[in-house]
């Protein structure tokens, strides 16, 4: 890892983080705020008995692996939610496409690989910013779920204790989608194909998991998909599946094997 | 430490480069011979000139020589180091500058120098001086680099590449952008270069300035090298144009050594002069003349004749 590179990085990065960060930590309000101040009460219970009689297909219900009528089945929708996928997805997909075929495209990596850093090394620099990014993002949603179940009065619903494993959860699902952002990202010229690709295998893999979780005859698919193996409310729920994290760490695993074999032996042509 | 080069500073030995061709089954793509065969050697201290049109190779030598290609066959050190195997120890001792530097907008010109020169873990010893030979003052460079012209961005350019003094400068078409007086600026910073003893690679397809500023020339044609001369010794053997207004019977110039295609009008002679001039000037000394010129060789000449030679 390069220091410079890595401080340069964060220094280029920090206003978006910081946006990002805020914009995970208030969407991490509203799902405690909803259900304290909507769920939790008589409105909640009629709803509730409404959704129970059998009026709505049980998979509506069970969106997301979560049961809206709890804390941790509220706190569980909003972490899958698309606005907090799209958000996390900025920093995971948007920066490890961007990383190497973005500065490529420009022309600045031709620079910054004019000084003693291996590719091996600015590669390693990038993933290692990436994943600091997708842990603090990851951070800021759960500390602002914790902050408002506190202030609404709903936390002892909730067992703070598996934050942590829930953060871990979450972060090891965007280090894996930014790692397979990177492994296309150094393997392309040029942004549009490493952007395209990484993109496109989060929004089949995101459709996957929701469509086998609308659609029992789906759920097959289901485990193709990375999205599969976050399960909040398991994990706030102190049901965490290890092999969850395991195969998650896997697929990130593979990209860096992947991007630490093909960057080195890649032409870098000049940019045209 | 860098290690001092006895040798060559650059050596190529039947350096070649392949682009396409379908490495994969059933990919037909037309390969493309950027650099066939290439040997060459930079000694240490001078000034080589790399020459040639767009598309002739220079680009793709250079990037073989950093590491950013793998050359299809045959090697290249650069400071004694392999250019395959040692392009991080070879990128710690050399100042590159890429033809059309792309830079940073949002940075300031001083934050990219700041940037670029603690990626290379030395101090920027140079870069005053050259910031005041380049006219680029502070105020200048606490500016954001998207409000700069393109002749700023290349000075930005050629002061990252030898900010921290290195040994080797390989340097890709650096007056691109620069204005004239610019360009006289650069061309005494790399006199003085050559006068500290580094070695400046030097790509260009500007035939005068190679002419003005290099010690050896290597032409260069569709990834071939078609020439590798002394500056000074090509120019010297090129034919000089000669123009003669008499004012009394012309000199008997017939069998003098170097002079040839005499042609004679009245009042006038004209022929072309090649190598010392000793024997010409013997020949005309008391002539009664009311002019004489002898045109400069210019590089342009050869350089074109070795492309003809090539067709």
């Amino acid at each position: 890892m390069d220091r410079v590179l890595f401080g340069r990085t964060v220094a280029a990065q920090r206003t978006k983080v910081i946006v990002i960060a805020l914009g995970l930590a208030i969407w991490g309000v509203f799902m405690p705020l909803i259900y304290a101040q909507v769920i939790a009460t008589e409105i909640g219970e009629q709803v509730k008995a409404l959704v129970e009689s059998g009026v709505f297909p049980e998979q509506l219900t069970q969106f997301g692996g979560g049961n809206i009528f709890t804390l941790p089945g509220s706190i569980a929708l909003g972490a899958i939610h698309p606005i907090a996928v799209a958000l996390s997805c900025v920093l995971s997909v948007g920066f490890g496409a961007l990383a190497v075929a973005g500065e490529r495209q420009r022309g600045t990596l031709e620079v910054v690989l004019a000084r003693p850093v291996s590719r091996r090394s600015a590669y390693g620099t990038l993933f290692v910013a990436m994943v600091v990014f997708v842990g603090l993002v990851s951070a800021a949603g759960i500390v602002g779920s914790v902050a408002s179940s506190s202030v609404f009065g709903v936390l002892d619903e909730l067992d703070v204790g598996n934050a942590p494993m829930l953060w871990l959860n979450v972060t090891l699902l965007y280090v894996a989608l930014g790692s397979i952002a990177m492994a296309a990202s150094v393997s392309f010229d040029r942004l549009g194909p490493a952007l395209g690709i990484a993109l496109g295998l989060t929004v089949i893999s995101y459709f996957l998991e929701v469509l086998g979780s609308l659609w029992s005859d789906a759920e097959v698919l289901q485990p193709l998909s990375v999205f599969h193996y976050v399960d909040p409310q398991a994990v706030l729920s102190g049901q965490a599946e290890p092999s969850d994290l395991l195969v998650l760490a896997v697929v990130a695993l593979a990209g860096v094997v992947w991007s630490l074999i093909v960057f080195p032996r890649r032409d870098l042509a000049a940019p045209s | 430490m860098s290690t001092p080069v006895a040798g060559a500073v650059i050596r190529t030995t039947g350096l070649s480069k392949r682009f396409g061709g379908g490495r994969r089954p059933g990919h037909h793509a037309a390969a493309v011979d950027a650099l066939l065969d290439l040997d060459l050697e930079v000694r240490p201290g001078e000034i080589f000139g790399f020459l040639g049109p767009n598309g002739a190779g220079k680009s793709t030598m250079i990037r073989l020589l950093l590491g950013y290609l793998h050359a299809s066959r045959g090697s290249a050190t650069v400071l004694g180091l392999d250019a395959a195997r040692e392009s991080v120890a070879i990128r710690a001792r050399v100042g590159y500058l890429p033809g059309g530097i792309a830079l940073y907008d949002t940075m300031t010109g001083a934050d990219i120098l700041d940037y670029l020169c603690r990626l290379y873990r030395r101090d920027p010893v140079r870069r005053q001086a050259l910031a005041d030979r380049l006219e680029m003052s502070a105020a200048t460079l606490r500016r954001p680099v998207r409000d700069y012209s393109r002749g700023m961005r290349q000075k930005i350019g050629v002061i990252q590449a030898l900010q921290h003094d290195p040994e080797l400068a390989i340097l890709d078409e650096p007056t691109e952008g620069l204005d004239p007086l610019m360009q006289r600026a650069f061309y005494d910073l790399l006199d003085e270069l050559r006068a500290d003893g580094r070695t400046i690679f030097f790509s260009s397809h500007v035939l005068s300035e190679v002419e003005r500023v290099c010690d050896r020339v290597a032409i260069i044609r569709q990834g071939r090298l078609v020439a590798l001369h002394d500056v000074g010794s090509l120019l010297t053997s090129r034919k000089r144009h000669v123009e003669i207004r008499l004012a009394g019977p012309g000199p008997a110039l017939d069998g003098v050594a170097g002079v040839s295609d005499i042609h004679r009008s009245d009042g006038f002679l004209s022929c072309q002069l090649q190598g010392d001039p000793g024997a010409f000037l013997a020949a005309i000394a008391g002539t009664q003349l009311t002019d004489l010129t002898i045109e400069p060789a210019h590089l342009e000449e050869a350089f074109l004749e070795y492309y003809a030679e090539a067709e």
